[in-house]
């Protein structure tokens, strides 16, 4: 163990281990529900057909549970995943931030000739590479399912869907952690934390058919990860861009308040 | 001239609008051993979290080997520093060792040999994590680790709270050995003896403001004899005493005088009823001093 980011990496390898595993039995059942999904193929059409709009920001768009991609989209990646990884994000950065800070461990690592913005950092490269895997052994789950169901999915689709979706947990997770480094208040770092999380879930669940919701989406971190589009082939750069502005304005901003603020 | 290894000028710390401490000045040099000492809420642990830079003075300086400190670059002088204090939050999923190792790891060289000393010194329990140890046991690691790299500079807030009697021994042996080999240690401790035993020089702090910075030595002159009495008339005490206790048939005294000036004072006393003659130890010279202080204030 020789840096923060071994240590922070090795500290939080109980819930690493966890959601890596919970992850994987998550993408391998909701892959081993496709089939049956499908066979009901032309049902499935006619019944989204006479839902209420309403219906489609919760349980997505019916029509695409006939596709093996757009099923993986819409009811994995779409809707379920990004509440999964909101929540892992805000464990994971009230965690490394103010959580450390409340227990002690940023003083005593502060105490050693390690420099602050270093410390910033490495909690950083620690977030991201346990958001990482924690996507990636989600899609080990999927593989398992496609193996159990007999199917198969080429393999540019799942690190598509695979790397949006750690880049909105990465944007996410970097955005809580800063906040929480930055200001080193719980309060503060939960609140935005969770109305950032759920506040995007909901925003972008509801303004598919709720009209005046619509002008507000944008402001959903959600709304710059459209899986179905993603699964299809289709990855917006203007997205990835706004997933990358969040990261480097959060963590530009905690530098400067972290490294200059009292330590508990 | 040499620079002081310490230099802190008119320290404030402000907290809203009530200050933790204020205009807190003194220096330390080279091979100095510093106790601060101080009630609970003096400003002992706040001057000390202003000098590694977990704090932000709001006026005032702190200089450490000459080199301003301020939050955003004071881990540049803990390359030279060693740092424990007594309610140190040490990882508690790492074992003993695995924290030493990455204590180890933050400073430049080998430090086996001296983790090796450290470790037959203490005796702590390096395989076991650190949440599972007791208070004592963690408190041996934080020592180890501040002594590990072999600073220049120790900085020790209450570093012995938690040790049993035999390890505050220890403790106080290898501070001595540190001061003689020219390390700097500045050290808060609720122990007064402690400080008496191991320190050169003394910084009282009450209050949040340096009321006393003396030698060590000048704690035996404090010290002397503490002298009760109890007689059937009131007695006068004998001139330039310090005067603990007096009503109409007890007084109480702490004596610096030659021992035969006060066996005549004694045999002067009519209707004795009891008398008691104790050394005026370290700790009740402190409290005497806190108290001075006190009505000085």
């Amino acid at each position: 163990m020789r840096n923060v980011l071994t240590k922070t990496l090795y500290d939080k390898r109980g819930l690493l281990i966890g959601w890596c595993l919970g992850l994987t039995f998550f993408g391998w059942l909701m892959t081993i529900f496709y089939p049956s999904l499908h066979d009901s193929g032309s049902g499935l059409v006619e019944l989204a057909a006479k839902l209420p709009p309403a219906f489609a920001g919760l349980i997505g768009n019916l029509a695409d549970m006939t596709m093996l991609n757009t099923y993986l989209g819409s009811q994995l990646f779409d809707i379920r995943m990004p509440l999964l990884i909101g929540i892992l994000s805000i464990l994971l950065g009230v965690s490394l931030s103010v959580g450390d800070e409340e227990k002690g461990g940023i003083r005593t690592v502060s105490a050693l000739p390690i420099s602050r913005r270093s410390i910033l950092l490495q909690k950083w490269a620690a977030v991201v590479v346990i958001v990482v895997l924690a996507q990636a052994f989600t899609l080990v789950g999927i593989l398992i399912g496609l193996v159990t169901i007999h199917e198969s999915l080429d393999a540019a689709t799942l690190l598509r869907l695979g790397g949006v979706t750690a880049l909105l947990a990465v944007a996410l997770a970097t955005l809580i952690l800063c906040i929480g480094l930055a200001s080193g208040k719980r309060s503060i770092t939960m609140g935005v934390g969770v109305v950032v999380a759920v506040g995007s879930f909901i925003l972008t669940t509801f303004a598919r058919s709720i009209d005046w919701l619509k002008d507000y989406e944008k402001l959903s971190l959600f709304h710059y990860f459209p899986a179905v589009e993603v699964a299809k082939g289709t990855v917006d750069l203007k997205n990835i861009l706004v997933y990358g502005v969040i990261i480097i304005v959060a963590l530009s901003a905690s530098l400067i308040l972290f490294t200059r603020r009292d330590i508990k | 001239m040499n620079t002081p290894v310490i230099q802190v000028k008119g320290l404030t710390k402000r907290y809203g609008t009530a200050d933790a401490i204020q205009d807190v000045t003194f220096s330390i040099d080279e091979g100095e051993v510093v106790g601060f000492v101080g009630l609970n809420g003096a400003g002992k642990s706040t001057t000390i979290n202003v000098l590694l830079g977990f704090l932000g003075a709001s006026a005032g300086t702190v200089e450490i080997f000459g080199k301003v400190i301020r939050p955003n670059n004071a881990h540049q002088s803990h390359r030279l520093i060693g740092y424990a204090s007594g309610d140190m939050d040490l990882p508690e999923n790492l074992t003993g060792k695995q924290y030493l190792t990455f204590v180890a790891h933050q400073f430049t060289g080998s430090f086996d040999e001296r983790l090796a000393a450290l470790t037959e010194r203490f005796k702590p329990q390096l395989n076991k994590k650190i949440g599972q140890l007791s208070r004592g046991n963690r408190q041996k690691i934080a020592l180890i680790a501040a002594f590990l790299p072999a600073p220049r500079l120790v900085i020790l807030d209450e570093p012995s709270s938690g040790l049993d009697p035999l390890m505050q021994q220890e403790f106080l042996h290898l501070v001595r050995e540190e001061a003689a080999a020219g390390t700097t240690i500045f050290m808060s401790s609720h122990y007064l003896q402690e400080v008496a035993e191991s320190c050169s020089r003394i910084l009282l702090i009450r209050g949040g403001t340096i009321t006393r910075d003396m030698a060590a030595s000048e704690l035996n002159q404090i010290g002397g004899k503490r002298v009760s009495i109890k007689a059937a008339f009131e007695v006068k005490p004998p001139s330039d005493v310090r005067l603990v206790e007096r009503s109409n048939t007890r007084l109480s005294f702490v004596y610096q005088g030659s021992a035969s000036d006060l066996q005549t004072w004694i045999s002067g006393i009519k209707n004795l009823e009891d008398i008691s003659i104790d050394d005026h130890d370290p700790e009740a010279a402190f409290e005497e001093l806190y108290e001075q202080e006190t009505t000085d204030a």
